[in-house]
Protein backbone atom coordinates (compact mmCIF):
# COMPACT_ATOMS: atom_id res chain seq x y z
CA UNK A 1 0.00 0.00 0.00
CA UNK A 2 1.57 3.48 -0.92
CA UNK A 3 0.52 6.77 -1.25
CA UNK A 4 1.75 9.23 -3.72
CA UNK A 5 0.61 12.92 -3.73
CA UNK A 6 0.64 14.39 -7.18
CA UNK A 7 -1.17 17.36 -9.37
CA UNK A 8 -4.87 18.04 -10.70
CA UNK A 9 -5.17 19.57 -14.40
CA UNK A 10 -6.36 22.53 -12.31
CA UNK A 11 -3.09 22.30 -9.84
CA UNK A 12 -4.71 21.36 -6.83
CA UNK A 13 -2.95 18.50 -4.76
CA UNK A 14 -4.34 14.93 -5.30
CA UNK A 15 -2.98 11.71 -3.73
CA UNK A 16 -3.07 8.56 -5.44
CA UNK A 17 -3.37 5.25 -3.57
CA UNK A 18 -2.17 1.95 -4.78
CA UNK A 19 -3.35 -1.68 -3.37
CA UNK A 20 -2.27 -5.20 -4.73
CA UNK A 21 -5.54 -7.26 -3.30
CA UNK A 22 -3.75 -10.30 -5.37
CA UNK A 23 -1.76 -10.74 -8.21
CA UNK A 24 -5.18 -10.00 -10.80
CA UNK A 25 -6.52 -7.56 -8.42
CA UNK A 26 -5.75 -4.04 -7.54
CA UNK A 27 -7.29 -0.97 -6.42
CA UNK A 28 -6.30 2.73 -6.90
CA UNK A 29 -7.90 5.29 -5.15
CA UNK A 30 -7.12 9.27 -6.26
CA UNK A 31 -7.98 11.18 -2.83
CA UNK A 32 -9.56 14.89 -4.22
CA UNK A 33 -8.68 17.85 -1.95
CA UNK A 34 -11.44 18.60 0.73
CA UNK A 35 -13.36 21.30 1.31
CA UNK A 36 -11.50 24.35 1.68
CA UNK A 37 -13.16 26.04 5.10
CA UNK A 38 -11.89 29.61 3.64
CA UNK A 39 -13.88 29.23 0.06
CA UNK A 40 -16.62 28.06 2.03
CA UNK A 41 -16.68 31.39 4.21
CA UNK A 42 -15.95 33.44 1.33
CA UNK A 43 -19.34 32.13 -0.52
CA UNK A 44 -21.25 32.31 2.90
CA UNK A 45 -20.28 35.50 3.32
CA UNK A 46 -20.90 36.79 -0.10
CA UNK A 47 -24.34 35.16 -0.17
CA UNK A 48 -24.93 37.29 3.24
CA UNK A 49 -23.62 40.35 2.26
CA UNK A 50 -25.68 40.85 -0.70
CA UNK A 51 -29.21 39.79 1.14
CA UNK A 52 -28.48 42.07 3.80
CA UNK A 53 -27.73 44.90 0.75
CA UNK A 54 -31.75 43.55 -0.42
CA UNK A 55 -32.93 43.73 2.72
CA UNK A 56 -31.42 47.29 3.58
CA UNK A 57 -33.20 48.43 0.04
CA UNK A 58 -36.16 46.91 0.23
CA UNK A 59 -36.81 46.37 4.11
CA UNK A 60 -38.54 43.09 3.80
CA UNK A 61 -37.30 40.52 6.04
CA UNK A 62 -37.96 37.50 4.30
CA UNK A 63 -34.81 38.05 2.28
CA UNK A 64 -32.31 37.46 5.12
CA UNK A 65 -34.56 33.72 6.16
CA UNK A 66 -34.84 33.09 2.33
CA UNK A 67 -30.67 33.90 2.11
CA UNK A 68 -30.06 31.91 5.15
CA UNK A 69 -32.26 28.84 4.06
CA UNK A 70 -30.45 29.04 0.70
CA UNK A 71 -26.94 28.74 1.87
CA UNK A 72 -27.89 25.75 3.83
CA UNK A 73 -29.81 23.95 0.68
CA UNK A 74 -26.87 25.00 -1.79
CA UNK A 75 -24.87 23.32 0.90
CA UNK A 76 -25.99 20.34 1.42
CA UNK A 77 -26.84 20.02 -2.11
CA UNK A 78 -22.95 20.61 -3.22
CA UNK A 79 -22.00 17.73 -0.61
CA UNK A 80 -24.33 15.29 -1.86
CA UNK A 81 -24.08 15.36 -5.83
CA UNK A 82 -21.24 17.42 -6.30
CA UNK A 83 -18.10 17.47 -4.21
CA UNK A 84 -16.08 14.55 -4.80
CA UNK A 85 -14.31 12.91 -1.94
CA UNK A 86 -12.29 10.26 -3.60
CA UNK A 87 -12.59 8.22 -6.88
CA UNK A 88 -11.12 4.48 -6.91
CA UNK A 89 -10.74 2.30 -9.58
CA UNK A 90 -11.07 -1.61 -9.05
CA UNK A 91 -9.19 -4.03 -11.77
CA UNK A 92 -9.81 -7.86 -11.06
CA UNK A 93 -8.01 -9.47 -13.73
CA UNK A 94 -10.88 -12.11 -15.04
CA UNK A 95 -14.12 -10.78 -13.39
CA UNK A 96 -14.08 -6.87 -14.58
CA UNK A 97 -13.46 -3.31 -13.61
CA UNK A 98 -15.23 -1.16 -11.00
CA UNK A 99 -15.26 2.64 -11.31
CA UNK A 100 -16.89 4.50 -7.59
CA UNK A 101 -17.06 7.74 -6.68
CA UNK A 102 -17.09 8.75 -3.03
CA UNK A 103 -19.05 11.92 -2.41
CA UNK A 104 -18.29 14.40 0.49
CA UNK A 105 -21.64 13.59 1.85
CA UNK A 106 -20.90 10.00 2.18
CA UNK A 107 -22.94 8.94 -0.51
CA UNK A 108 -21.05 6.35 -3.35
CA UNK A 109 -21.85 5.58 -7.17
CA UNK A 110 -20.44 2.81 -8.05
CA UNK A 111 -20.06 1.19 -12.06
CA UNK A 112 -19.23 -2.06 -12.76
CA UNK A 113 -18.14 -3.26 -16.31
CA UNK A 114 -17.51 -7.23 -16.78
CA UNK A 115 -14.04 -8.08 -18.53
CA UNK A 116 -15.52 -9.28 -21.91
CA UNK A 117 -16.79 -5.73 -22.53
CA UNK A 118 -13.08 -3.89 -22.12
CA UNK A 119 -11.13 -3.79 -24.96
CA UNK A 120 -8.36 -1.71 -23.24
CA UNK A 121 -7.57 0.66 -20.60
CA UNK A 122 -5.84 3.92 -22.08
CA UNK A 123 -4.40 7.20 -22.07
CA UNK A 124 -7.02 9.89 -24.46
CA UNK A 125 -5.85 13.29 -25.18
CA UNK A 126 -9.04 15.53 -25.91
CA UNK A 127 -10.24 19.22 -25.83
CA UNK A 128 -12.29 20.27 -22.89
CA UNK A 129 -13.01 23.97 -21.74
CA UNK A 130 -10.26 25.63 -23.85
CA UNK A 131 -7.57 23.39 -22.65
CA UNK A 132 -6.60 19.91 -24.00
CA UNK A 133 -5.96 17.01 -21.43
CA UNK A 134 -4.83 13.78 -20.68
CA UNK A 135 -7.59 11.43 -19.39
CA UNK A 136 -7.78 7.80 -18.46
CA UNK A 137 -10.71 5.92 -20.20
CA UNK A 138 -11.66 2.47 -20.36
CA UNK A 139 -12.71 1.66 -23.95
CA UNK A 140 -15.51 -0.51 -24.64
CA UNK A 141 -16.01 -3.24 -27.19
CA UNK A 142 -18.63 -3.68 -29.95
CA UNK A 143 -19.85 -7.37 -29.41
CA UNK A 144 -20.15 -7.76 -33.01
CA UNK A 145 -17.11 -6.16 -34.05
CA UNK A 146 -13.84 -7.14 -32.22
CA UNK A 147 -12.05 -4.30 -33.92
CA UNK A 148 -14.03 -1.28 -32.84
CA UNK A 149 -14.55 1.22 -29.86
CA UNK A 150 -18.31 1.02 -29.18
CA UNK A 151 -18.37 3.50 -26.48
CA UNK A 152 -15.67 5.24 -24.42
CA UNK A 153 -16.02 5.71 -20.65
CA UNK A 154 -13.82 8.33 -18.96
CA UNK A 155 -12.42 8.07 -15.61
CA UNK A 156 -11.05 10.27 -12.32
CA UNK A 157 -13.41 12.89 -14.15
CA UNK A 158 -13.88 15.33 -10.83
CA UNK A 159 -10.04 14.76 -9.48
CA UNK A 160 -8.58 14.91 -13.03
CA UNK A 161 -4.82 14.33 -12.67
CA UNK A 162 -2.13 15.31 -14.77
CA UNK A 163 0.07 13.32 -17.23
CA UNK A 164 2.02 11.92 -14.41
CA UNK A 165 -0.22 10.05 -12.12
CA UNK A 166 -2.20 8.78 -15.19
CA UNK A 167 1.02 6.78 -16.42
CA UNK A 168 1.39 5.09 -13.13
CA UNK A 169 -2.35 4.22 -12.97
CA UNK A 170 -1.99 3.14 -16.65
CA UNK A 171 0.83 0.78 -15.85
CA UNK A 172 -0.95 -0.76 -13.11
CA UNK A 173 -4.11 -1.44 -15.12
CA UNK A 174 -2.09 -2.61 -18.37
CA UNK A 175 -0.39 -5.32 -15.78
CA UNK A 176 -3.38 -7.07 -14.93
CA UNK A 177 -5.25 -6.44 -18.42
CA UNK A 178 -1.95 -8.34 -20.11
CA UNK A 179 -2.63 -11.79 -17.85
CA UNK A 180 -6.02 -11.85 -19.79
CA UNK A 181 -4.01 -12.87 -22.97
CA UNK A 182 -1.64 -15.41 -21.65
CA UNK A 183 -4.53 -16.93 -19.14
CA UNK A 184 -6.05 -19.62 -20.95
CA UNK A 185 -10.01 -18.16 -22.32
CA UNK A 186 -12.36 -20.07 -20.13
CA UNK A 187 -15.69 -18.16 -21.38
CA UNK B 1 -5.99 28.83 -64.49
CA UNK B 2 -6.43 30.47 -61.16
CA UNK B 3 -2.96 32.92 -60.87
CA UNK B 4 -3.65 36.16 -58.64
CA UNK B 5 -2.14 38.06 -60.81
CA UNK B 6 -4.33 41.44 -61.95
CA UNK B 7 -5.61 40.78 -64.66
CA UNK B 8 -7.83 43.74 -67.37
CA UNK B 9 -11.44 41.60 -66.39
CA UNK B 10 -10.54 42.30 -62.38
CA UNK B 11 -9.13 45.88 -63.16
CA UNK B 12 -12.78 46.24 -65.08
CA UNK B 13 -14.51 44.49 -62.12
CA UNK B 14 -13.21 46.22 -59.44
CA UNK B 15 -14.00 49.52 -60.69
CA UNK B 16 -17.85 48.88 -61.79
CA UNK B 17 -17.91 47.84 -58.03
CA UNK B 18 -16.19 50.56 -56.74
CA UNK B 19 -18.73 52.77 -58.98
CA UNK B 20 -21.44 50.59 -57.45
CA UNK B 21 -20.48 51.21 -54.03
CA UNK B 22 -20.10 54.93 -54.14
CA UNK B 23 -23.51 55.14 -55.96
CA UNK B 24 -24.68 53.46 -53.28
CA UNK B 25 -23.35 55.48 -50.61
CA UNK B 26 -23.97 58.69 -52.04
CA UNK B 27 -27.94 57.64 -51.95
CA UNK B 28 -27.77 56.18 -48.63
CA UNK B 29 -26.46 59.85 -47.64
CA UNK B 30 -29.44 61.55 -49.30
CA UNK B 31 -32.05 59.26 -48.09
CA UNK B 32 -30.80 59.61 -44.49
CA UNK B 33 -30.09 63.58 -44.26
CA UNK B 34 -32.24 65.29 -46.60
CA UNK B 35 -35.36 66.09 -45.41
CA UNK B 36 -38.33 64.50 -46.17
CA UNK B 37 -40.19 67.82 -47.88
CA UNK B 38 -37.58 68.19 -50.33
CA UNK B 39 -37.55 64.77 -51.40
CA UNK B 40 -41.20 65.38 -52.03
CA UNK B 41 -40.97 68.19 -54.08
CA UNK B 42 -39.01 66.18 -56.41
CA UNK B 43 -41.44 63.56 -56.87
CA UNK B 44 -39.85 60.81 -55.09
CA UNK B 45 -42.33 59.84 -52.39
CA UNK B 46 -42.27 55.83 -51.93
CA UNK B 47 -38.96 55.74 -50.17
CA UNK B 48 -38.27 53.39 -46.84
CA UNK B 49 -38.93 55.65 -43.22
CA UNK B 50 -35.60 57.63 -42.16
CA UNK B 51 -35.78 55.57 -38.81
CA UNK B 52 -34.32 52.73 -40.96
CA UNK B 53 -31.66 54.75 -41.93
CA UNK B 54 -29.80 54.97 -38.21
CA UNK B 55 -31.78 51.29 -37.04
CA UNK B 56 -29.94 49.26 -40.14
CA UNK B 57 -26.67 50.45 -38.98
CA UNK B 58 -27.24 49.59 -35.23
CA UNK B 59 -28.75 45.93 -36.49
CA UNK B 60 -25.65 45.63 -37.91
CA UNK B 61 -23.60 46.25 -35.51
CA UNK B 62 -24.83 44.23 -33.22
CA UNK B 63 -25.63 41.69 -35.00
CA UNK B 64 -21.20 41.79 -35.58
CA UNK B 65 -21.06 41.32 -31.92
CA UNK B 66 -23.47 38.84 -31.02
CA UNK B 67 -21.69 36.62 -33.98
CA UNK B 68 -18.40 36.60 -31.80
CA UNK B 69 -20.04 35.29 -29.17
CA UNK B 70 -22.52 32.95 -30.98
CA UNK B 71 -18.66 31.25 -33.19
CA UNK B 72 -17.40 30.79 -30.07
CA UNK B 73 -20.58 29.17 -28.46
CA UNK B 74 -20.87 27.06 -31.57
CA UNK B 75 -17.43 25.99 -31.37
CA UNK B 76 -17.81 24.94 -27.61
CA UNK B 77 -21.01 22.73 -28.92
CA UNK B 78 -19.50 21.38 -31.80
CA UNK B 79 -16.66 20.62 -30.06
CA UNK B 80 -16.58 16.54 -28.62
CA UNK B 81 -17.17 15.53 -25.19
CA UNK B 82 -14.99 13.58 -23.10
CA UNK B 83 -16.72 10.00 -23.21
CA UNK B 84 -17.46 10.11 -27.07
CA UNK B 85 -15.79 7.36 -29.83
CA UNK B 86 -15.24 10.58 -32.24
CA UNK B 87 -12.07 11.19 -30.10
CA UNK B 88 -10.40 8.16 -30.94
CA UNK B 89 -11.31 7.10 -34.35
CA UNK B 90 -13.86 7.97 -36.77
CA UNK B 91 -15.36 7.12 -40.39
CA UNK B 92 -12.34 6.98 -42.46
CA UNK B 93 -10.06 5.02 -39.74
CA UNK B 94 -12.78 2.84 -39.40
CA UNK B 95 -12.59 1.72 -42.85
CA UNK B 96 -8.90 1.80 -43.83
CA UNK B 97 -7.29 -0.69 -46.24
CA UNK B 98 -4.32 -2.61 -44.27
CA UNK B 99 -1.78 -2.70 -46.63
CA UNK B 100 0.92 -5.74 -47.04
CA UNK B 101 3.73 -5.00 -45.54
CA UNK B 102 6.89 -5.30 -47.96
CA UNK B 103 10.53 -6.06 -46.62
CA UNK B 104 12.81 -2.19 -46.79
CA UNK B 105 9.82 -0.58 -47.60
CA UNK B 106 8.85 2.51 -45.90
CA UNK B 107 5.63 1.71 -44.25
CA UNK B 108 1.96 2.06 -45.61
CA UNK B 109 0.48 5.93 -44.19
CA UNK B 110 -2.30 4.56 -41.78
CA UNK B 111 -4.30 5.37 -38.52
CA UNK B 112 -2.39 3.97 -35.83
CA UNK B 113 -4.65 2.51 -33.12
CA UNK B 114 -5.02 4.18 -29.86
CA UNK B 115 -3.94 1.27 -27.71
CA UNK B 116 -0.79 1.15 -29.58
CA UNK B 117 -0.15 4.15 -29.30
CA UNK B 118 -0.23 3.96 -26.17
CA UNK B 119 1.85 0.72 -25.64
CA UNK B 120 4.51 2.55 -27.36
CA UNK B 121 4.57 5.67 -25.28
CA UNK B 122 4.08 5.22 -21.75
CA UNK B 123 5.36 1.11 -21.42
CA UNK B 124 9.06 1.13 -21.50
CA UNK B 125 10.34 -1.65 -24.24
CA UNK B 126 12.76 -3.50 -21.88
Amino acid sequence: MAERSYRSAAGAAIALRRRQHSASCRELAVRCPRLQLRSLSAVTSAVWLAAYGLFVLTQNSMVLSAAIFITLIGLIIYLHFVKVDQESLLVIGSLGIQVTSSYASGKESTTFIEMGQVKDVVINEAIHMQKVIYYLCILLQDPGDPQGVSEVVPLFQSSKPRLDCLIEVYKSCQEILEQRKTAPQSS
Amino acid sequence: ENSPAPLPERAIYGFALFLGSSFGFMLYLIWAYVPETWLFSLGLTYWPQKYWAVALPAYLLVAIGIGYILLFGINMMSTAPLNSTHTVTDNYAKKQQQKKFQEEAIPALRDIPISEVNRMFFLPEK
